[in-house]
């Protein structure tokens, strides 16, 4: 259809193009159509853009829906709220979790801000609504959208939980009057440029496609678009004590140049690879250690790629499925590491295994709260990190991540990001705070009590901590009995669950404790969680409520309300994974 | 006595009869380790803070604190244990203690590395098989000891009688323990707990009574504040020699502290005046001991800035009669009596060699697991000895062979019988790792320097002579090495003074030969004395007498 000098042009531009601009390409020119049957008209030079036509009256009212994981999708939608109030146009703001399904057929203006977790899943609290819209059989004729998606270009699905919400509003019949956005870990430019985009469109009833044009940044960034930081090993300790089940390191990382994070804030690092693992795979595939392979735009030696970039320790369905296809094999469903698929599979030669090498996917960062303070800690950021020790088949394995940090010695170089958590933040400084943070999860509250400490905060605080055992799983014991000294924790609250013959948790020494607990709720306390989803979050949660209704005198039903309106009020914050 | 009380002092009279914060030390979930106040207090209900120090580094760098325990000591007077107690002591050790049962130097047994939140459960234990830790360490009077072992003479039952007596006698009546370890319900009418001995402020220092029977001076009796030798007439116990101001401890540094021997102030014939007599000294004692340095606190330097004889007088006037002139004895062993040894009525009794008194399965010897299973049969007692010893006891002779059978089946008589003569009368005090006081090692290291001596013992054909050597790693005497014919005395950490010249069987101290020595100097000198020994000495003359004779120290 296309002359060749065009078509020339367009394929040179999708060659060049990676996959998240292709897909702003393609949501682009929908929208474009969409919006404008008559596409040649609505061709305008970008510098025509911006001038409205004629003046109709602008959109009343919007709904702007978000589905959170850590509190930034939340943070960005309330944000973009606000700034619509501001133009005189009412937004409704809300969780597509409290988001009632049927009222979708009935909006009009729907703006949806969503972040994808792990291995492309849409965050817990969107579940309900992304399953609902890939159901079929319904129409949304009268709706118009935007996404906008966050995530982490450190994983290979990136933003796939908002290109899916994209794509699935357009399949039921919406019609897409901004592109989707995709933002890394560092959204907030594109994120605000992306609005004030929809905003104009708004307000600008001439909209055409010429605003989606004034959007105009990329659709999606490369890693290297966020801040990369180049941090040396200082300090590397195992907590945990001789004879201990546990091994959880103390690691400090010094950083010359200036950090940029708050306490509550997490760092993500890439693990490399065992050298084992790689020696063993690359036997398998005949290959030498030093052939010069490219691997997503970049080409260097395949042990050093294989070590530091690549995803070999457990590949996913969809990268075993292509794998099956260069071996010409048939291969199960499976998640399952290179090294058995060599083994069971076995590649043809090196050239083989080069090929397969392509498919593979990089290695994903992995996110550790950190546990210093800007105040306290200048220049160095610490993490607290479990070694991850499991049993597979007999056979002893560690997580990848926590292995390869345990095993860091001083001096070593690391690169790491910073992750904000907005949602888990500490009050103003007159607030007083609880903290139950058991394992690893007191590794923000070490941050907390260092910050507050450091800057003389005259909220109370009050830390529940708990491992299997006193002598030698109190992390960090003697900072906490400092603080404990210093006035800066007003009291700390301890549950070692292997210590006794029955077992004891944080859950039972806040219900010990019910009738302060719920004065210091009762005083405007701030209540955060920090460590595992379940069963401890879970516990934790169950027992506040049981200290809510004991000593507030309220029924299940009202304090699961006071539960609730502690959340709205930003007063009971989870920090869990 | 103008000068300021020493902080300890305050400590005890505002203690509430021993209680302090114990109760909330205790309830501390934050720390392993106990107020600093509370760690002087639980001394008199027998333990000690300690922590392991070879930890402490390694610890602090895992920012955890030390690692605290506590030592818990029994009072046993005489020291004896039921095999119902035996076995009990035994689990209890393996449930809330490193495991190994350590006999002391005076005749009782202390378990170590207990953890804080462990100590109540070990106390009621205890007091389930009716034992008690009440008074094992603090202040006031310690365990009682005496002459361990019953063939000695008929007169042995009647001995421990009195050891047992004098402990009732001089045991602080507050109730604290009870209500703190054991949970009983407070005392409504605090006059049941009022003490005329100790008051509020019980002792300067500790005090310590040993029971002689002659000629056996197994409780080395001149080492004691308060030393009773029995006085046997016609195989009747008449009464008893009673010394005084004995006291081993020393300070590095500390000219004004110095070991003593007991001073034996005379005789007291008959129970009722012997138990006087004791009441009194501990009197004085609290009234006239110094209260304001305490390396000075202890009775060895009241009665020397009393004088002896104006002590006497004292005494005399308390007592309200007069002391007879001292009678004769002769003490000529001190040594236990390893293997069978049978008594007047025919029972059977066989001491086993316990290396520093530790009790434990170790490659030379299952002595913990076997003392278990003899304890099992319920055919023995248990007493210890001051050399740090254990004495299967009161064994019928028809129960002889099945004990004996145990001991064989696990190596017993074996290990008794193979160790060299200056190892089995060596004593070494605890020091490291949990000692606080310890400058250097001690019962971890001995048996080490003894496995280097003995070539040369060999070389000199002295292996069966019988020289005591004892160690400690700090110059406050645990271990008694003042009272050896070779002391080590810790100055720092593999390093000792080397004393000579004490006497065999505890009448004559020694003195300090060389400073400082580390193993290699240790090991010549002892290679040339020993050689000069070995060609020089007189037939009988011992080591210690011989390096008088040789002026190696002066007497």
């Amino acid at each position: 259809m296309l002359v060749e000098l065009k078509l020339k042009t367009l394929l040179e531009l999708i060659n060049t193009s990676s996959r998240e601009e292709l897909i702003w390409m393609n949501g682009y020119l929908a929208g474009l159509l969409a919006q404008n049957p008559s596409a040649q008209q609505a061709l305008p030079q970008p510098a025509q853009a911006p001038a409205p036509v004629e003046a109709k009256p602008a959109i009343q009212k919007i709904t702007i829906a978000y589905g959170t994981e850590t509190g930034n999708s939340k943070k960005v939608a309330t944000d973009f709220a606000t700034q619509a109030k501001k133009k005189g146009i009412t937004a409704k703001l809300v969780s597509l979790d409290q988001y009632r399904l049927n009222d979708l057929s009935k909006e009009e203006y729907f703006f949806t801000v969503i972040s994808t977790q792990g291995d492309g899943e849409p965050p817990a609290t969107a579940k309900k609504f992304y399953d609902h819209i890939h159901q079929n059989g319904f129409k949304l004729s009268q709706l118009k959208y935007g996404v906008l998606a966050l995530g982490d270009t450190s994983y290979p699905l990136f933003c796939k939980a908002g290109e899916d919400v994209d794509q699935q509003l357009q399949r039921l019949g919406g019609q897409r009057i901004v592109s989707l956005q995709c933002c890394d870990t560092d959204y907030q430019s594109s994120a605000s440029s992306w609005f004030s985009g929809v905003l104009e469109q708004l307000s600008n009833t001439g909209a055409s496609a010429a605003a989606a044009l004034t959007i105009g940044a990329p659709v999606a960034k490369k890693a290297t678009g966020k801040k990369i930081y180049k941090g040396t090993i200082l300090t590397n300790i195992n907590l945990n004590d001789r004879g201990s089940d546990k091994q959880t390191h103390h690691i400090e990382i010094g950083v010359d140049e200036e950090l940029d994070y708050q306490p509550g804030d997490s760092i993500g690092i890439v693990p490399e690879n065992p050298l084992q693992l790689v020696d063993t795979i690359l036997a398998l595939a005949s290959s030498n250690n030093g052939t010069p392979v490219t691997f997503r735009n970049e080409t260097g030696p395949v042990f050093d790629l294989l070590k530091k970039k690549i995803n070999i320790a457990w590949l996913p369905e969809r990268v075993v499925k292509q794998y099956a296809a260069i071996v010409k094999q048939d291969i199960p469903d499976m998640k399952i590491g290179l090294v058995d698929l060599l083994k069971i599979y076995p590649v043809k030669d090196a050239k083989q295994f080069y090929e397969v090498v392509a498919i593979l996917e990089p290695i994903t960062p992995r996110l550790y709260s950190i546990s210093s303070s800007p105040a306290a800690h200048g220049g160095e950021v610490h993490i607290t990190v479990c070694r991850d020790r499991f049993k597979m088949d007999q056979e002893v394995k560690f997580g990848l991540c926590s292995d390869f940090l345990s095993q860091l010695p001083s001096g070593t170089e690391v690169e790491f990001y910073v992750h904000h958590n907005s949602q888990f933040r500490l009050p103003e400084a007159g607030k007083d705070v609880i903290m139950v943070g058991p394992g690893t999860g007191v590794a923000p509250f070490r941050s907390f009590l260092a910050e507050r400490d450091a800057s003389g905060a005259s909220g109370r605080n009050w830390l529940f901590f708990g491992d299997q055992h006193f002598v030698t799983d109190f992390l960090y014991q003697t900072e906490i009995q400092n603080w404990l000294q210093t006035g800066t924790l007003s009291k700390v609250s301890l549950a070692f669950s292997r210590d006794k013959t029955y077992k004891v948790y944080v859950q039972h020494r806040m219900l010990e404790q019910a009738a302060e607990l719920w004065r210091w709720l009762n005083n405007g306390a701030y209540f955060y969680i920090c460590g595992a989803k379940s069963p401890m979050a879970v516990d934790v949660e169950y027992a506040l409520l049981q200290v809510i209704e004991r000593y507030g005198g309220k029924t299940a039903e009202e304090a699961i309300q006071f539960l609730d309106q502690l959340k709205e009020e930003g007063r009971y914050l989870k920090d869990v994974y | 006595m103008s000068k300021n009380l020493s902080p300890i002092e305050k400590i005890k009279t505002q203690s509430d009869a021993l209680r302090g914060t114990l109760k909330e030390s205790l309830h501390d979930e934050v720390t392993g380790a106990i107020r600093e106040d509370d760690t002087a207090l639980i001394k008199f209900h027998g333990m000690y803070q300690q922590d392991d120090r070879d930890r402490r580094e390694e610890r602090s760098a895992k920012k955890l604190e030390w690692l605290y325990s506590y030592m818990v000591r029994l009072r046993l007077p005489g020291g004896f244990l039921s095999p119902q107690q035996w076995e009990g002591l035994h689990h209890i050790a393996g449930d809330h203690s490193t495991g190994v049962i350590k006999i002391t130097t005076r005749q009782t047994v202390q378990l170590h590395g207990i953890l804080k939140s462990h100590v109540k459960p070990t106390l009621q234990a205890f007091n389930t098989i009716a034992l008690d830790a009440i008074a094992a360490c603090g202040d006031v009077n310690r365990n009682v000891v005496c002459g361990a072992h019953p063939k000695q003479s008929a007169i042995h039952e009647e001995i421990f009688q009195y050891a047992n007596k004098i402990s009732q006698l001089a045991l602080p009546k507050t109730k604290a323990y009870y209500e703190v370890w054991l949970d009983e319900q407070p005392l409504t009418d605090k006059k049941q707990e009022e003490d005329p001995l100790y008051q509020d402020r019980y002792l300067p220092r500790k005090f310590k009574i040993g029971i002689a029977i002659p000629p056996h001076n197994d409780v080395d009796v001149f080492a004691n504040d308060l030393g009773l030798i029995a006085i046997i007439e016609k195989g009747k116990l008449v009464g008893f020699n009673i010394a005084v101001g004995g006291g081993l401890s020393t300070t590095h540094g500390n000219p004004n502290t110095y070991a003593r021997l007991a001073t034996v102030l005379g005789f007291v014939g008959g129970e009722e005046k012997t138990m006087k007599a004791i009441y009194e000294v501990i009197t004085i004692q609290r009234d006239y001991g110094n209260r304001s340095d305490r390396k000075q606190a202890r009775i060895k330097y009241t009665i020397d800035n009393m004088g002896v004889e104006a002590f006497k007088e004292e005494l005399e006037k308390r007592c309200g009669f007069a002391l007879e002139p001292e009678r004769a004895y002769t003490f000529n062993h001190r040594p236990d009596f390893y293997g069978w040894h049978q008594n007047h009525e025919g029972k059977w009794y066989y001491t086993v060699f316990v290396e520093n008194g530790r009790v434990l399965d170790d490659e030379q010897a299952p002595i913990k697991t076997a003392l278990l299973e003899v304890a099992k049969t319920g055919k023995a007692n248990f007493r210890f000895t001051c050399n740090q010893n254990v004495i299967i006891s009161d064994i019928e002779p028809t129960d002889k062979k099945a004990i004996e059978d145990i001991l064989n089946q696990f190596g017993i008589i074996a290990h008794t019988e193979k160790a060299g003569a200056v190892r089995r009368s060596a004593i070494a005090c605890v020091a490291f790792n949990t000692c606080p006081l310890a400058l250097a090692e001690a019962q971890r290291y001995l048996p080490t320097l003894i496995d280097k001596m003995e070539p040369i013992l060999e070389k000199y054909k002295l292996s069966d002579d019988e020289i005591s050597v004892r160690m400690t790693g700090c110059p406050n005497g645990c271990g008694r090495p003042y009272a050896a014919e070779i002391g080590f005395v810790g100055t720092a950490y593999g390093h000792y003074n080397m004393h000579l010249g004490g006497d065999r069987e505890g009448m004559r101290l020694n003195k300090k030969y060389k400073e400082n020595l580390d193993e290699t100097a240790i090991l010549n000198e002892l290679d040339t004395l020993f050689g000069v020994y070995s060609k020089k000495r007189k037939k009988g003359e011992t080591f210690g007498d011989f390096a008088i004779r040789e002026q190696w120290v002066t007497a």
